[in-house]
């Protein structure tokens, strides 16, 4: 890394940078400003959260799990009810998994509204970032009106969902929609006109279907590849089944492709919302749950904003999870980051970076260790890393 | 002009501290008005004043592997070239202090002085985003300096004279703006470029290499290369509005114009999203040279008949 000459000219991003809104390592080695080698190093932000959830009971982990991510918090603790749920061999009511839909869908809006500012500020159009960001407001205001907070909605309980939708709710909702689809069209006009900003994504970071199929691509960065890949539609869990989506498909596979899709990804939550609020099935609002939750595995998959997210629960028949596994899209997505970088000039990195709408803390499940020497990778038992931590600060006091 | 007058021009008005006081206010008005098209609510009147005397009592971190001579000499180079310039131009729109034959020359030079330095700044240093940015600033002046200088030269040729107070004198006659448009719009994009104002500011766009060339400076040089970029704004701004917009006037028809003319590169850097260098040169030498030859086809042909 030291040596400029010899490996050729090495550019790091990361861990700590400005285009990087949480910790992530990536080198690209340029000639000139064109990238010939990119390589990514994760594990900046690896939380444990997975041996946390084994030493906390059923409902304790809805609250964990629910901040495994700051952005799509609602999709972790919906997917983490539905695999409960699935052991204990009971369903939410229909009303309870419209709700869960509904503000599932707003936080799809939340989280797309926030990828397009943050890409367009990657790409350094600022206007469009700040007002994106502005239009975001309302639709964090709808979900702190209907669940009481803007981040960690905690809508979710183990069998249903802690709140009912009233009248006056829903018409704030739909006002604030309106608002926002005249927002969209605006926004979908300036990606898919704006000749400034066209000239940054128009044909960038181009990944062919064949391409997005082999490196596993999921969600929108898939869709935009036309690989029809949406949970929502391929296996519709919670209420899905009741209020169908229509799949927003792109045959392009460059940034303006990302762009489009997940702004029309937009239009279709608008319209969900809208049915949803329209025919909401009436009943309770959720079902007791079992304290011990019988013995067994289950595997949940649900359609992030971002693209697929896979949860595994095992049970033992206890009080808490016996293994707890969680898959987010960005790491299906990463591939493609380091692929479609090479060839492709510096300055358009961030934005193909930015195109997948990475999240690496939530991501981050594994940390690699590497020999300082060598450059070579190692791994650590259990009984070693502990006895590395009590070295270190032992010869930190000394 | 004896001693006395000349170090008061220098040193307070028009030079030195009204001028980096100008230089301050208009930075202000550039970020606040961005700001208002932003819809954020922007800075406090004295931020740029804060910033910058913050900076200058912090300690200068002078890092490894530098010339420091260099490290410390190049922020006061590209400082005192941009107040220097000051005092070829017709600030608050009344004659400039000194003038001799051929001084547009030197002040779009000195001018330069700023951009150049900070070039050199970069590759003075290691770090890796400082060089990049090093050289994509120094491929930027590459860019646009040719086309600027002929845009301003076109204004030389039809005055007669190599001297910014003749080009004044005859642009107080004549609005050069509606003789010579492609020129000023030349002349304006250039000055955007020069400042590395969006949407030419590809080498400090911070999501790719952090601060560019100016990455490893903090204190002291970073105060003096903003300050000397607040300078130049006005320096910049000064010219061009002397040369396309009716020359000499009284300081605050002046102010409204450079004022006008500032209005309207804030409109511009909310516009446009940022370019990649290859496409800044691109974009110079396929339209921005070629206006400019228009122009001066346009000159040769009209002075010819």
């Amino acid at each position: 890394m030291t040596d400029n000459t010899a490996q050729g000219f090495t550019v790091p991003i990361g861990p700590q940078h400005p285009a990087l809104k949480e910790p992530g390592h990536f080198q690209f080695t340029v000639d000139g400003e064109i990238v010939t080698r990119a390589y990514v190093r994760l594990g900046y932000a690896h939380r444990g959260i997975e041996k946390a959830a084994e030493a906390r009971s059923w409902t304790q982990n809805l609250y964990l799990l629910e901040r495994v991510c700051g952005i799509c918090s609602h999709i972790h603790a919906l997917a983490y009810s539905l695999a409960v749920e699935q052991l204990a061999g009971v369903e939410a009511p229909p009303r309870a998994q419209a709700i869960r839909v509904l503000v599932a869908e707003l936080e799809r809006i939340h989280s797309h509204f926030l990828w397009m500012g943050v890409s367009a500020h990657e790409a350094g159009f600022d206007t469009l970032f700040m007002y994106s960001w502005r239009d975001r407001e309302t639709v964090m205001d709808l979900l702190e009106g209907l669940t009481g907070n803007r981040v960690n909605y905690s809508a979710n309980l183990l069998g249903g969902v802690k709140f009912d939708l009233q009248a006056a709710q829903a018409d704030s909702i739909r006002r604030g929609l309106d608002f926002l689809e005249q927002r969209t069209r605006h926004y979908l006009d300036v990606v898919s006109n704006d000749a400034m900003f066209l000239q940054r994504t128009r044909g960038i970071g181009v990944m062919t279907r064949a391409q997005a199929e082999v490196m596993g691509a999921v969600g929108p960065t898939a869709r935009a590849s036309n690989v029809g890949r949406d949970l929502r539609v391929e296996a519709p869990y919670a209420a899905y089944r009741d209020f169908p989506v229509r799949m927003a498909l792109d045959e392009r596979g460059d940034l303006e492709a990302r762009f489009e899709v997940r702004i029309r990804e937009l239009f279709e939550s608008f319209r969900l919302i809208r049915q949803i609020l329209d025919d909401l099935p009436p009943g309770e609002l959720g079902v007791r749950l079992p304290r011990r939750i019988p013995a067994g595995e289950a595997v949940v998959r649900l359609e992030a904003p971002r693209g697929e997210v896979y949860y595994f629960v095992k049970s033992n028949g206890g009080d808490r999870p016996e293994r707890l596994k969680v898959r987010t899209p960005t790491i299906c997505n990463l591939t493609s980051v380091v692929r479609l970088a090479v060839g492709h000039q510096l300055a358009d990195v961030p934005m193909i970076l930015a195109g997948i709408d990475p999240c690496f803390s939530c991501n981050d499940r594994l940390v690699q260790l590497y020999q300082e020497e060598t450059g070579e990778g190692r791994s650590m038992s259990w009984k070693d890393l502990r006895q590395y931590g009590i070295d270190f600060y032992a010869r930190r006091q000394a | 002009m004896n001693p006395l007058a000349a170090l008061f021009a220098l040193l307070i008005f028009p030079g030195g501290l009204s001028l980096l006081a100008a230089g301050l206010v208009y930075e202000w008005v550039d970020r606040k008005l961005l700001a208002g098209l932003h819809n954020r609510v922007g800075p406090r009147w004295f931020q740029p004043l804060a910033d910058a005397l913050k900076l200058l009592v912090k300690e200068e971190v002078v890092p490894e592997g530098v010339n420091q001579a260099l490290f410390i000499g190049l922020p006061l180079v590209a400082l005192a070239g941009a107040l220097s310039a000051a005092v070829y131009v017709p600030l608050a729109g009344l004659a400039p202090v000194h003038s001799f034959p051929g001084d547009l020359i030197v002040v779009l030079y000195l001018l330069s002085l700023l951009t150049l330095g900070m070039g050199l700044a970069g590759t003075n240093t290691l770090d890796r985003f400082s060089l990049i940015g090093a050289t994509r600033t120094l491929t930027q002046v590459f860019s646009y300096e040719a086309p600027f200088l002929m845009a301003l030269l076109g204004a030389a040729v039809v005055a007669g004279s190599l001297s910014v107070s003749e080009i004044c004198a005859y642009a107080g006659e004549h609005w050069l703006i509606l003789t010579q448009p492609l020129g000023f719009v030349v002349a304006l994009i250039g000055l955007m470029g020069k400042l590395e104002m969006p949407p030419f500011d590809a080498p400090e766009a911070h999501t790719e290499i952090v601060a560019g060339a100016l990455t490893e400076y903090s204190g002291r040089g970073l105060a003096f290369f903003h300050l000397g970029r607040s300078v130049e704004l006005v320096v910049g701004l000064t010219l061009v509005a002397a040369v396309y917009l009716g020359g000499l006037s009284s300081p605050v028809w002046f102010a409204v114009k450079t004022l006008a003319l500032l209005l309207v590169m804030v409109g511009l850097q909310a516009l446009l999203a940022r370019l990649r260098i290859d496409q800044t040169v691109g974009l110079w030498w396929r339209y921005g040279a070629l206006l400019v030859l228009v122009q001066w086809l346009v000159l040769i042909l009209i002075q010819r008949s």
